[in-house]
């Protein structure tokens, strides 16, 4: 299975990849120039935060190995694929708790901003080899690599 | 796969350059394509604001605003005023060192080349003196006057150069230019930190540029060019990196400005330039055309046969040219000269000679151009090739490509060898379009990049498909480039257009894409709009007449699509300008443009579907006109 790694020493924060995961997000359409860049329901799961230094600092679901969300979720809407070490949401069994947003030790879990009502979470772009997210970094601050089953 | 080919270059219409780029030792454009291809969204929606230290600022869902409080909207129109009136001011600076030149002609009593365009201007600005070098330093005067006018006073020639109806509608509009070089100035000065704000007054601002660039930039520089270097006459030449020849001390010459050059041109024919090369063992001088001014070397070939070997290619055509290893001198004067050609010219030992400190390159000595003393450049530029032929011939691989480009290019077209050629007046063409064996016309312009699908590949693509469809043709600036080198401004390209057309073609012994030559020569396609119109008494945006830049490049693009616009044409883009993160600018730009000026910009990525798309404008337009 593949994971996204950091190396945040190559970050500069230029939310290539925040776009990236917005426009492959977007119901109306993939292309970077139909991304509506103020509608707030265009949400990015990924994120870039400065740390004490004022470092930029990219935070990206790292699918865990065990994960807190799915531990947390009490629904059942939060799984993780045995098989591709995946962690998926299932909007229509959650009761919108909020749970896994509190138990995410990387704070990368979030409600949606426009309703408050669905968590958004990376599904690692579904069926694309490479996230997008991996593709637009130009810096290669976030990669992919093969990682072996737990 | 990939490990199997020499290296990856992107892909090119073109595929015998592709591949003689492919074979290279060097680095070009071609291949950094790849390692460039990761682009920054902010930068293509054009919602990044760099233009104080609060930024960069960027709109994002959860930042709508700057730190300023600058809109997304207000960002993206300040940013593309400024990229406007950036081109715009490119081609203003080629209009003034033409009408210059022209002004130094008269003081030097040179030799008039196009004595019937300097009879026909100074008719139009009602100049009366009877001295062909009155009337020369006079209609130079009036152009540069104009061009010097503060931003509060109109220019006058405008009344005079555009046609009557869009001339109105542009004062309805209180778009009419002030002084074109002052526009610029205020376009830059408007978009300065926390200025303007209006993105509806940036865009009318725009329009104002695109008319000063069009009819100044444009159009006049041509008509200059033709009194100072002759007019074009329709001939048929050879294309591509076959013209090189080695025997030849060979000057690639790259840029804009014509004008620059007419004094090397007229040295270079001379016997005694021609025994100084046979001197050193070389069969005489040779001109080796890249990029626009290539193209508008080659538009006047008729008059330059012994030294003008043909036109190589367009701007990223120019690393691959000089990676011949064939070319002993590069001339630049203006922009499209690639800062990748700098260590290919190094690896090849080439001198490189900058004419211009406008487009001063990195390795280039700077011999700044002044029609004072264009006989000491001149003799520069013949003193340094030879001296190049001498120093590197012996110690260099020369690699050539002569399966590259074509033979019969139909070239020297322009409005008045067209309307010469179609008997004096527009009507036959007029009759045929009526008669639906012409369905209408496309303007396929602007530059060449490697991203719209490749090198000259939408472009290409995009004009095939809209030959099949009787539509005809014409092309002016690195597109050109592009279309020539494939064969598609061969007479023998009339087999690719659809039936109708074809048979116009076959009967005439014409292509169905009609050579322009430099992006310039935009300007041309303006007079021949206007003509046609005039003709029928109908408006510009009545006309069955689109246009599409599918591939353009550059800031210099966005002026002349801001003259489209201002004309009242469709104009196709392949790829968005940074507008699209403001739905206000686009939605101006794509739809309400149309009840200012009846133009409007069209944004498709889609081959097909563009060509889809200007297909039904004619037919619609043919209809406005009764037609169908």
């Amino acid at each position: 299975m593949k994971r996204i790694m950091i190396d945040k020493d190559r970050c500069n924060g230029c939310l290539n990849c925040s776009l990236a995961c917005m426009a492959e997000h977007n119901p109306a359409g993939k292309s970077i120039y139909v991304l509506n860049l103020t509608d707030i329901r265009n949400e990015s799961r990924n994120f870039i935060a400065l740390d004490r230094s004022g470092k930029p600092t990219p935070i990206f679901c790292r699918h865990c190995g065990e994960p807190e969300c799915v531990i947390a979720c009490m629904s059942g809407a939060m799984s993780r694929d045995p098989a591709t070490g995946r962690v998926t949401y299932h909007p229509e069994q959650c009761a919108a708790c909020f749970m896994c947003v509190l138990s995410c030790p990387f704070g990368v879990l979030k409600a949606d901003t426009a309703e408050r009502k669905v968590i958004i979470k990376c599904d690692f772009c579904g069926e694309r080899e490479t996230p997008r997210c991996v593709e637009n970094c130009p810096n290669r601050a976030i990669y992919l690599i093969e990682v072996s089953e737990e | 796969m990939s490990e199997l080919t020499t290296c990856a270059v992107c892909p090119s219409a073109d595929t015998i350059l592709s591949q003689f780029i492919a074979g290279l030792e060097v680095e070009t454009s071609h291949h950094r394509v790849e390692s460039q291809k990761v682009k920054c969204g902010f930068g293509l929606q054009g919602v990044c604001c760099r233009l104080c230290t609060n930024g960069p600022c960027r709109i994002t869902p959860t930042s709508p605003r700057g730190v300023c409080g600058a809109s997304a909207d207000t960002i993206v129109a300040r940013n593309f005023l400024r990229a406007v009136a950036a081109g715009s001011g490119c081609y203003i600076h080629v209009v003034e060192n033409a009408a210059r030149n022209l002004k130094a002609l008269a003081a030097s009593h040179g030799e008039i080349k196009g004595p019937a365009t300097l009879d026909k201007l100074a008719a139009l600005f009602g100049i009366a003196a009877e001295d062909p070098y009155q009337k020369a330093d006079q209609v130079a005067d009036r152009v540069l006057g104009d061009l010097h006018r503060p931003s509060y006073e109109k220019m006058r020639l405008v009344e005079k150069l555009a046609y009557g109806p869009r001339l109105e509608q542009w004062r309805k509009l209180n778009i009419l230019p002030g002084g074109a070089k002052s526009e610029v100035f205020d376009g830059v000065v408007k978009t300065s930190t926390n200025l303007n704000s209006d993105p509806l007054d940036m865009l009318l601002h725009c329009l104002r540029l695109g008319i000063s660039t069009g009819l100044y930039g444009l159009t006049l520089t041509n008509l200059l060019n033709d009194i100072l270097l002759g007019e074009p006459v329709i001939r048929q030449a050879p294309v591509g990196l076959r013209v090189i020849d080695t025997g030849f001390v060979n000057i690639m010459i790259t840029g804009h400005q014509h004008s620059m050059f007419a004094d090397l041109q007229a040295k270079l024919q001379t016997e005694a330039a021609a025994s100084r090369a046979r001197a050193i063992g070389a069969k005489g001088f040779r001109l080796i055309g890249c990029t626009c001014v290539g193209q508008d070397l080659q538009l006047r070939g008729e008059h330059y046969q012994t030294i003008f070997a043909g036109h190589a290619g367009n701007n990223f055509t120019s690393e691959a040219v000089l990676a011949t290893g064939a070319i002993d001198l590069v001339v630049s004067e203006f922009n499209c000269t690639l800062p990748g050609i700098e260590p290919i010219a190094a690896e090849f030992m080439v001198r490189m000679i900058c004419i211009d400190d406008l487009a001063k390159k990195a390795n280039a000595d700077l011999f700044q151009y002044d029609p004072e003393t264009v006989a000491d450049l001149s003799e520069y530029i013949i003193a340094n090739a030879i001296q190049s032929y001498q120093k590197r011939r012996s110690k260099v691989n020369i690699r050539l490509a002569d399966s590259h480009g074509d033979d019969g290019v139909v070239t020297g077209v322009s409005e008045s060898s067209l309307r010469d050629f179609l008997g004096g007046t527009w009507k036959p063409l007029v009759e045929l379009i009526a008669a639906g064996k012409i369905k209408g016309i496309a303007g396929v312009v602007g530059c060449s990049n490697l991203t719209a699908k490749g090198h000259d590949v939408f472009t290409v693509e995009l004009t095939k498909e809209l030959i099949q469809r009787d539509i005809i043709v014409l092309s002016a600036g690195c597109t050109s480039g592009g279309l020539e080198n494939v064969g598609l401004m061969s007479p023998k390209a009339a087999a690719l257009a659809g039936d109708n057309l074809r048979e116009v073609c076959e009967a005439l012994n014409i292509p169905p894409v009609l050579n322009f030559g430099p992006c310039l020569a935009i300007g041309r396609l303006e007079l021949v709009a206007a003509e046609i119109a005039q003709f029928l008494g109908v408006d510009i945006p009545q006309l069955p007449l689109v246009l599409s830049a599918p591939q353009w490049l550059e800031e210099q693009a966005l002026a002349d699509g801001a003259f489209g616009l201002a004309l009242g044409l469709p104009l196709h883009l392949a790829i968005p300008p940074a507008i699209t993160g403001s739905e206000l600018v686009t939605r101006v730009l794509t739809e309400d443009m149309v009840g200012l000026t009846g133009g409007r910009l069209i944004l498709e990525d889609d081959v097909i579907k563009t060509a889809d798309l200007l297909e039904e404008i004619i037919v619609a337009k043919r209809r406005g006109l009764g037609l169908e």
